[in-house]
């Protein structure tokens, strides 16, 4: 059930290779220019940014309670879910049943949810709140 | 060495995809309704729980849906089948040798792999898919298909395999088998298992232990090989190829340069309604449909631009009017407008005869009233031959018309920058 589809900003598995699956070679009339032993690769973006396209996934964030992180509103995340969620990392995480964006931080033994703006409150975690990690955030993709 | 063989399958696949981004409706009760929002394909357990059965007709339930406030969804195919070729992909980690069975199960070939010990190296499995994706799955085990078929749905139905059950030890095999019914053996269907119980086979093992001439010579050589399969003994092979490389093709350069979408989308449909015609001549069905244009290469004056594009459709199909959407949808991702195109065209890949045995019943239900669909392409078939190419199927323009009734579809999350997840800073 695997989707080709020429999408080149997609995480396809095989990221760049997909891209043009027939008529990728050269016109079969003329000359080959003489470039062609040097041309080595194109630059990916999937291969710097998607270590497992299998477990990447894309979202985007609404709200600025993660700007000191350089997340602003509309910006899109690349968020991978095969990370181990470490104290530290900006991860995507199921909170009653909502995703959110935060800083999990380990303090002195607490778990917190924290904000990176300081008008918005950190979250510390306790046994009645329902909290799943969803995934990690590894980059931001943002606009200027 | 014996083999080992694993089966995983995804639970509630579809509505595990829904959830996935829906959070909220972990321990919900959610269904996903058929092409045109009239059946009901995909059920939570929850909604297991309340009785409502695998392709019940939604006004049939109606009272219950509005009663348990149960969550409808269209069925989003293009988000399923990305996440069934994640699955896929995770799986493919863990074995030399997978078969994907159907959008939501494959076959392993674990032989070797994990011989000391397959429940740890099963639970590393459904982990790791888990984790990846976010599909929970369970996991099969045993030495042959049918066993591990066997071993998924006993993972499946008590809770305290946690999920991955191994069938490889012949005495835990027995105890199994005395107290599931043989309606649950893969490939035994409702006639067969009501003929088997007039003979007295009632559980699994009742069968298991049939002498295989026996079986042979009252049913057929494909039950008596579920027979011997369940006696441990492998006669299914993994397909890891895809078995049918056939193809058919159907493409022509025009007699003069296309620019507009609308003019290329008129001839693909064009291409389509004769491709699927001959697939519909051969009595197969096609499972990959793939589209390519392009200018003329051989005029460098011009600015060139070609493109290909296919996609593994989540059931075959011989449908005029399924090739001709998807085909159109191929086209709508590539064309790009400034370009004189001399040439497009379809191929059709995954050939397979129309009716495969043992091809999962959620198909069917999936592909809507197949029946009928036969029966209005036959007669697009005859009117065809009577009058050539005077019935067509409409193209560009009527596009609102082929997309079937949807009303209640997730975003395409995982495969358009439009409709990612939001999620809240």
């Amino acid at each position: 059930m695997h989707i080709h589809l020429v999408q080149l900003l997609s995480p396809s598995k095989t990221p760049t290779a997909l891209a043009l699956p027939l008529f990728t070679g050269k016109v079969a009339a003329g000359f080959p220019s003489p470039a062609d032993d040097y041309i080595e690769k194109t630059l990916d973006l999937n291969e710097l940014l998607v270590q497992k396209p299998s477990a990447t996934f894309f979202a985007r964030a609404q709200g600025e309670s993660m700007l000191g992180a350089g997340i602003h509103p509309d910006d899109i995340l690349i968020v991978d879910r095969s990370l181990e969620p470490v104290s530290g990392r900006i991860v995507i995480c199921a909170l009653n049943g909502e995703l959110v964006v935060k800083r999990l931080k380990n303090q002195a033994g607490q778990w917190l949810l924290a904000s990176e703006n300081p008008y918005y409150p950190d979250i510390p975690l306790h046994e009645e709140l329902e909290m799943v990690v969803w995934g990690v955030v590894t980059n931001v993709i943002h606009p200027l | 060495m014996p083999q080992c063989i694993a089966l995983v399958d995804a639970n509630n696949f579809y509505v595990s995809c829904e959830r996935i981004f829906r959070p909220d409706l972990i321990g919900k009760p959610v269904v996903v309704l058929s092409n045109n929002d009239g059946i009901i394909v995909a059920r939570s357990q929850e909604v297991k729980d309340l009785g409502i059965k695998m392709g019940a007709p939604v006004f049939q339930v109606q009272g219950l849906i509005n009663r348990h406030k149960i969550q409808l969804f269209s069925s989003n195919y293009t988000l399923y089948a990305d996440m069934s070729s994640r699955v896929m992909s995770v799986l493919e980690e863990f074995t030399p040798c997978l078969e994907v069975y159907s959008i939501d199960e494959a076959f392993l070939d674990l032989t070797g792999v994990c011989s000391d010990d397959p429940i740890a190296y099963g639970q590393q499995i459904k982990k790791t898919v888990f984790r990846s994706t976010g599909i929970p799955v369970c996991v099969g085990m045993g030495p042959t298909k049918t066993l591990a078929k066997l071993a998924n749905f006993a993972a499946k139905r008590w809770k305290q395999t946690g999920g991955v059950l191994d069938l490889s030890d012949p005495a835990r095999r027995e105890k199994l088998m005395r107290i599931v019914s043989v309606k649950e053996v893969w490939g035994i269907g409702s006639r067969i298992a009501a003929r088997l119980n007039q003979l007295g086979i009632r559980t699994v093992w009742d069968l298991a232990d049939q002498p295989v001439d026996r079986i042979q010579d009252q049913f057929n050589i494909t039950i008596a090989r579920t027979v011997m399969e369940l006696k441990g003994i492998a006669c299914l092979e993994l397909d890891a190829v895809a078995p049918d490389k056939q193809q058919i093709v159907s493409s022509r350069s025009f007699s003069h340069r296309l620019t507009e979408c609308r003019e290329l989308s008129e001839a693909l449909s064009e291409f389509c309604s004769r491709a699927a015609e001959k697939l519909r001549h051969q009595n197969s069905v096609a499972g990959y449909i793939s589209v390519f244009l392009r200018t003329n290469p051989f005029n460098l004056d011009e600015p060139q631009y070609q493109r290909a594009a296919g996609l593994t459709l989540p059931f075959a199909t011989q449908d005029t009017r399924v090739i001709v959407a998807t085909a159109n949808r191929l086209l709508k991702s590539m064309f790009k407008p400034g370009y004189r195109y001399q040439k497009c065209g379809v191929q059709l890949g995954k050939i397979a005869p129309a009716t495969v045995p043992g091809q999962a019943d959620l198909f069917e239900f999936a592909a809507g009233d197949a029946g009928h669909r036969a029966q209005l392409m036959q007669a697009l078939d005859q009117v065809n031959r009577r009058f050539p190419h005077s019935t067509r199927i409409a193209a560009a323009g009527f596009d609102q018309s082929w997309k079937p009734k949807a009303e209640r579809i997730s975003k395409r999350y995982t495969t358009d920058w439009e409709e990612l997840v939001i999620v809240k800073c």
